[in-house]
């Protein structure tokens, strides 16, 4: 390991006089440890880099790479130290969303949308502007990833660096002063993996942009300004890449890993910590950085995020393209429409039975007497248990299509959601963009079981009054079931919960079976299926069809205007949970 | 103050969004049911009362449910008699209810479970004031 006076004055001098703020990035002794885990994951990293410049993070695989990137975007909370950015204090005063460009591993492109459609719907949520000025960012963030000749191809079929090259180009939108790459081009063929090193030193050539580049491949060292080696979570080295091979004391950068494992991380890092390496920039470079951040300050925090609901606008509009593209999707939901009521229908196509009367007379004899009420006791256990029935059947399979509607709503595409709220999309704008898509399933579905069955089977009754109840039972599931999909990690999951959400409707109803009343009180307020059941059979309660239901069911009708009220609080608090799913983070 | 990216939601507001639900549906409940209770502030007529001397509770108005069982009578200008079957206390009571006139649109079913406001009569019958199906 190599020494020069001037860099260990320059290095020592640096950090004893905590001489950050006028770098663009500074992290002073960063730590993140977990408990469950004896050693840390980040232990002690101090490191210091300018604008205009193109760093790259190398290590062995489960160094702690992608985790320093993270903790420096704020996806993982350091326990330790301070991360400063352009002399603040990141846990002051936290990165603005227009400051950031992080482009992950994954693809975090809709791939049923085209390049342009992707990079347009992103700009939406990012910036403001008119359609115009939305369509010059799409164009310009194309040219510089070199896509513009792909803007009419679907994400999905794009090859690995194209993808790679769309993820940045997202990022690009917003033209971000500090971009972070987590392993951008890993799994990329050398020439892809070339292009994207290429376009990303260039892109870390604009004044005052840090471009951060986590890698494990060892190629293209020429195109970095600096090389920062982790190893075990510790800080090995933080300098010029040509200084690499002579500190390690190898004869090639492939042999750096192997060397590395001679050794403990705790010996690795007191090694750099104590050698005087020359960090490799010139005190000129210094002086052209500091003037660069004065004149770029301005300029990256100027474009505002959109408003709430310019926001879920967006997420509408472009959740409405998925769904017109997703064939399967769409399918699914127009069987599910069209078939459910079918199956409701069929149950009582030739109409509801006309009701016989008993004898309201007094001078009829006993056995007389007995044989009516005999005949009308089987009259009511048929009659009602058909009506009672067909009421519970349609919320039932109103309850499934809700789950269907949003089981995988939130955790399908968990990771582009946390993409874009670190991007500045507001949960709560998701939620409504979300909400107001489900709503429009949820008007279709429920008019359309409505209007079949009572049209096909006669219902009597008000149309409205029954419309009610069964929107507001599909609203209430899909909410709880989208609640459900904030809070699982897997669509399997997900899928699950909302079933046993829908399969717990019918027996704690009480429609088929009454509950003791201990447990009736204790679950029915919960059961969102047993007030839309009561609700709509309320509307029937001027004609005979309610009194045979009465006479067959122990469980007690509630209200219209409580089996309402109970319904709309069950969506809303399918809603609140749902909010506080979204809200949280959830990166993996 | 935690990063952008790492807020979480305090246990504070956990704990207040429930209860605001919980309270907002007892609130609600309570005030749907009483609110639909149109006789909610109508006594109760105790059948054995009613049964043991009809004429000192003349004048009276109470509230009653029970169930249609027969007709008794019929007449245009003084109405429609009919045998109510009510539960009170752990027994059934039949008593006599009146429907005026006022109401021919009304059918009436044997089976039909019936709340009403009734009021005690100067001949001691009670006739129905208001009456909904229960």
């Amino acid at each position: 390991m190599r020494s020069t006076g001037f860099g260990v004055f320059f290095r020592v001098a640096f950090v004893r006089e905590g001489g950050f703020s006028w770098r663009v990035l500074a992290l002073e002794s960063v730590e993140l440890t977990i408990p469950s885990l004896e050693a840390p994951l980040l232990g002690g990293i101090t490191l210091c880099l300018p604008g205009g410049h193109f760093g790259a993070v190398v290590g062995p695989s489960g160094c702690g790479k992608s985790t320093l990137l993270k903790t420096i975007a704020g996806i993982l909370p350091h326990t330790g130290g301070t991360i400063r950015w352009r002399g603040r204090d990141l846990n002051e005063r936290d990165l603005d969303p227009h400051e950031l460009g992080y482009v992950p591993q994954f693809t975090c492109a809709q791939p049923r949308l085209t390049v342009g459609e992707n990079l347009r719907y992103a700009t939406r949520l990012r910036r403001t502007g008119g359609a115009k000025e939305i369509e010059e960012v799409v164009q310009r963030s194309e040219e510089e990833t070199g896509l513009s000749e792909l803007h009419d191809r679907r994400a999905g079929v794009l090859s690995g660096g194209q993808l790679r090259r769309l993820g940045l180009a997202m990022e690009l939108t917003t033209n971000p002063s500090l971009l972070l790459a987590d392993e951008v081009t890993s799994g990329l063929d050398p020439k892809s993996e070339e292009e994207i090193t290429v376009l990303l030193a260039h892109l870390a050539r604009q004044p005052g942009r840090l471009v951060l580049l986590v890698t494990h491949s060892l190629r293209f060292l020429e195109q970095y300004d600096s090389v920062t080696v982790l190893t075990g979570g510790r800080l090995a080295y933080a300098a010029h890449p040509g200084e690499l091979t002579s500190y390690f004391q190898v004869s090639s950068p492939e042999e750096i890993y192997p060397a590395l494992a001679e050794r403990e991380p705790e010996q690795w890092a007191e090694d750099w910590v104590t050698s005087p390496a020359e960090l490799g920039f010139a005190i000129e470079a210094e002086v052209e950085d500091l003037a660069s951040q004065l004149l770029t300050g301005e300029k990256a925090d100027s474009s505002p995020l959109p408003g709430f609901w310019s926001q879920a606008q967006t997420w509408f509009f472009r959740r409405l393209k998925l769904f017109s593209r997703d064939r399967t999707q769409a399918f699914l939901q127009l069987a599910l429409l069209l078939v459910f009521p079918a199956v409701v229908a069929v149950f009582a196509y030739q109409g509801l039975p006309a009701v016989r009367n008993m004898t309201l007379g007094s001078d009829t004899d006993v056995i007389q007497q007995l044989r009516e009420t005999l005949a009308f006791t089987v009259q009511s256990s048929r009659t009602g248990t058909l009506v009672s029935g067909l009421a519970m059947f349609q919320v039932i399979l109103l309850a499934l299509m809700g789950s269907n509607n949003s089981a995988r709503e939130v955790v399908g595409d968990r990771a582009i959601l946390e993409k874009e709220k670190l991007a500045g999309l507001r949960p709560g704008a998701a939620l409504a963009g979300m909400a107001a898509f489900l709503f429009l399933l949820v008007l279709v579905q429920s008019a359309w079981m409505t209007l079949f069955v009572r049209a096909v089977c006669q219902f009597p009754g008000d149309l409205g009054s029954q419309f009610l109840p069964f929107a507001l039972v599909t609203a209430a599931i899909t909410s709880l079931c989208l609640a459900i999909s904030s809070w699982t990690s897997s669509s399997e999951q997900a899928s699950l919960g909302s079933l046993y959400l829908v399969g717990f409707q019918l027996p704690l109803s009480g429609a088929i079976l009454a509950l003791p009343e201990f447990l009736g009180w204790l679950t029915r307020p919960l059961i969102s299926a047993y007030w839309a059941w009561s609700g709509y059979l309320q509307t029937l309660k001027d004609t005979r069809f309610y009194d045979l239901v009465r006479a067959i069911t122990e469980t007690p009708l509630a209200g219209s205007q409580l089996s309402l009220w109970i319904l709309s609080l069950h969506l809303g608090f399918g809603l609140l949970l749902a909010y506080l799913g979204i809200r949280r983070s959830d990166w993996r | 103050m935690a990063r952008r990216a790492h807020r979480t939601s305090s246990p504070v507001a956990w704990w207040g969004g429930l209860a605001l639900i919980v309270a907002l549906g007892a609130g609600g409940a309570l005030v749907f049911q009483k609110g639909s209770d149109p006789y909610r502030t109508v006594e109760a007529l105790k059948p054995q009362d009613y049964l043991e001397n009809a004429n000192s509770l003349r004048g009276n108005i109470y509230q009653l449910e029970g169930v249609i069982a027969s007709s008794l009578g019929s007449s245009p200008e003084k109405g429609r008699l009919f045998s109510l079957r009510t539960s009170y206390g752990d027994k059934d009571w039949p008593l006599p209810v009146l429907l005026p006139p006022g109401y021919r649109d009304i059918n009436l079913q044997k089976g039909q479970r019936y709340r009403m406001k009734v009021k005690v009569n100067e001949t001691g019958f009670l006739e129905i004031e208001e009456m909904t199906k229960s």
